[in-house]
């Protein structure tokens, strides 16, 4: 880093080590993404007593980057009727939006890297990280609305309109889970809320504080159905609506918006762990400090398999069902969660 | 750095204003709304203030644009057919008033103390942080703050019994409960939430009956209900 320092100045030095800093998470992220997806047709597979994709490579380990050939040597139809500047646009959001919030998430502690110096495992830190990611994935709607607008097609709109109301509809529940977390770190900045669960003191069952117990079920649910998946995912439920919102979209376009929806469902896990399961937080970390990442990416695995299982095991919603569980029955409780919270801390 | 970065988000706010205005198609002006609020929230960023960057984009790109870009898809509002202006006068007082805010500007600007306050540069202040604003909200500024919260809410209930009022039938949404038709329904037609067969039905009589008031005793169609 000196010599850099020595070259441009202090300013554009720390510009150009986040810089190298986010593509470095970013690139490992998709890497992790594409498995996740070979992951999931596998363990599909398992559970419907079948094998699953096993030819490219090894037991199918290239098999992601065949798929992702041949999205990219697909033609790509557009709809004449489509509007076609908001048709381009809407996968570029979707795909941004989901992407964004990755540099708030601290992958690990301090480390120290020969050449390098100490380093924390944290792209970005400051002071709003957990409003920062609500805030990005509240414009993530746009993405998915817009495709199914602009797609001209009444399978598409539909999709992209039960899909916005579906999310905003269970943002409510998932951003009011968070605050039972932030009430009880004091804090909003992810990596302090990460270095107060030390040990095994982690926020979900850490008495010494309050246990967000509930907190983190009304979490689970809410991301579910927040990053569209079974049973949640109306939005595409293929018996109705062909592959709603993004029924007109090809090859890439449609890549992106895949990409998009296997890296919120990242990201959400991701904060789970880092909210309610102590994040890098794990036994051995004073010997090993590289260990962090380990632990954390193995938290992050358990809540991606428990969205597989889930989606190889449980029927879809229906839409009225949907809507009464998250309003009448997901938010009364987070609220309660809040106010037990905010009791239980007041008497101690 | 902070002057490429000012420059940068600064020049996406005016473009996103002007496409803004000068755009017929009113999603395009959504949409471009949206890039002004997200390009002033990394302004804030920059200034500071990181709290209200985020209330910036939850709030305004979040939900409020979110709500408008709905109404539009909705009702599919067609492109704005440009009239020629009918309040010529306008245009003057719309130059004029132009004009005075430049002035104003340029003579913030030339005031002694501005030119040392370097707007740029990051300040080192904590009045933008989480923890700063929430102190101010609940000591200085308790009593504004929950007078405003009642405003909220009171708009909120406001809307609620708005929403309520409309006895339109909605069928299967579940979401009104005990819902009553208004017109002379059957006694039988009382609608449970959820009740989507029964809401069916009622509403099948209910229409029939209505057509048989409204034709001619001719008694030909009876037969075949």
């Amino acid at each position: 880093m000196e010599w850099l320092t020595n070259l441009v100045g202090q300013e554009w030095a720390r510009g150009i080590g986040q810089l190298i800093g986010i593509n470095v998470g970013f690139v490992a992220v998709l890497m992790i993404v594409a498995y996740t997806v070979l992951a999931e047709r596998r363990v599909l597979g398992l559970i419907q007593g079948r094998l699953g994709p096993n030819r490219v490579g090894p037991g199918g380990i290239f098999q992601p980057f065949a798929d992702l050939l041949k999205f990219i040597f697909k033609e790509e139809v557009t709809p004449s009727a489509a509007t076609r500047f908001v048709y381009f646009l809407a996968p570029i959001i979707a795909i941004t939006c989901a992407l964004m919030p990755i540099i708030v998430y601290p992958f690990g502690p301090t480390v120290w890297l020969p050449g390098i110096g100490e380093f924390s495992l944290v792209i970005a830190r400051f002071d709003i990280a957990l409003l920062y990611v609500l805030g990005i994935t509240s414009v993530g709607v746009y993405g998915i609305a817009l495709a199914g607008w602009s797609s001209n097609n009444k399978y598409s709109l539909m999709g992209g309109l039960r899909a916005s109301a579906q999310m905003i509809s269970y943002e409510l529940s998932l951003g009011i889970s968070l605050v039972g977390v932030v009430l009880v770190s004091g804090t909003l900045d992810l990596y302090s809320i990460v270095e107060q669960q030390h040990g095994l003191h982690w926020n979900i069952w850490d008495f010494s504080r309050v246990p967000q117990f509930i907190g983190f079920i009304t979490y689970l649910i809410s991301a579910i159905a927040e990053t569209n998946r079974v049973p949640f995912d109306l939005p595409e439920a293929e018996t109705e609506l062909v592959a709603g919102f993004h029924t007109e979209y090809s090859a890439l376009k449609f890549a992106l918006f895949f990409m998009a929806e296997y890296v919120n469902m990242f990201t959400v896990s991701m904060l789970a762990a880092t909210l309610f399961l102590g994040g890098w937080q794990g036994p051995f970390l004073d010997i090993f400090p590289w260990l962090g990442v380990v632990w954390f990416l193995l938290k992050v695995t358990f809540f991606l398999f428990l969205y597989i299982w889930l989606r190889g095991t449980l029927p879809r919603f229906r839409f009225d069902q949907l809507m009464n569980f998250g309003w009448k029955f997901l938010l009364p409780v987070s609220i309660l969660n809040v106010i037990l919270t905010a009791t239980w801390l007041f008497l101690k | 750095m902070y002057t490429f970065l000012f420059i940068l988000f600064g020049g996406m706010a005016i473009g996103c204003a002007v496409a803004m205005v000068a755009h017929r198609n009113p999603l395009y002006s959504a949409i471009s709304l949206i890039g002004v609020f997200v390009s002033l929230a990394c302004l804030y960023m920059m200034l500071q203030a990181p709290f209200i960057a985020a209330v910036q984009v939850i709030v305004y790109a979040g939900a409020i644009m979110v709500l408008v870009v709905f109404v539009i898809m909705l009702l599919n509002v067609e492109e704005e057919v440009r009239r020629p202006l009918s309040l010529r006068y306008l245009v003057p007082i719309g130059v004029g008033l132009a004009a005075v805010l430049t002035a104003e500007a340029a003579f913030i600007l030339k005031l002694p103390g501005a030119s040392r306050v370097d707007m740029l540069g990051p300040q080192p202040s904590d009045v933008g942080l989480t923890a700063s604003i929430g102190t101010g909200l609940f000591t200085e500024y308790l009593l504004p703050f929950e007078v405003t919260s009642i405003l909220i809410l009171m708009a909120l209930v406001g809307a609620i019994t708005l929403a309520r009022r409309t006895t339109v039938s909605r069928l299967a949404t579940g979401a009104d409960a005990d819902f009553k038709p208004t017109s002379p329904a059957p006694p039988d037609a009382v609608i449970k939430s959820g009740d989507t067969e029964a809401t069916g039905r009622a509403f099948a009589k209910l229409q029939i009956e209505q057509e048989e008031a409204a034709l001619p005793a001719s008694g030909g169609e009876e037969g075949t209900r």
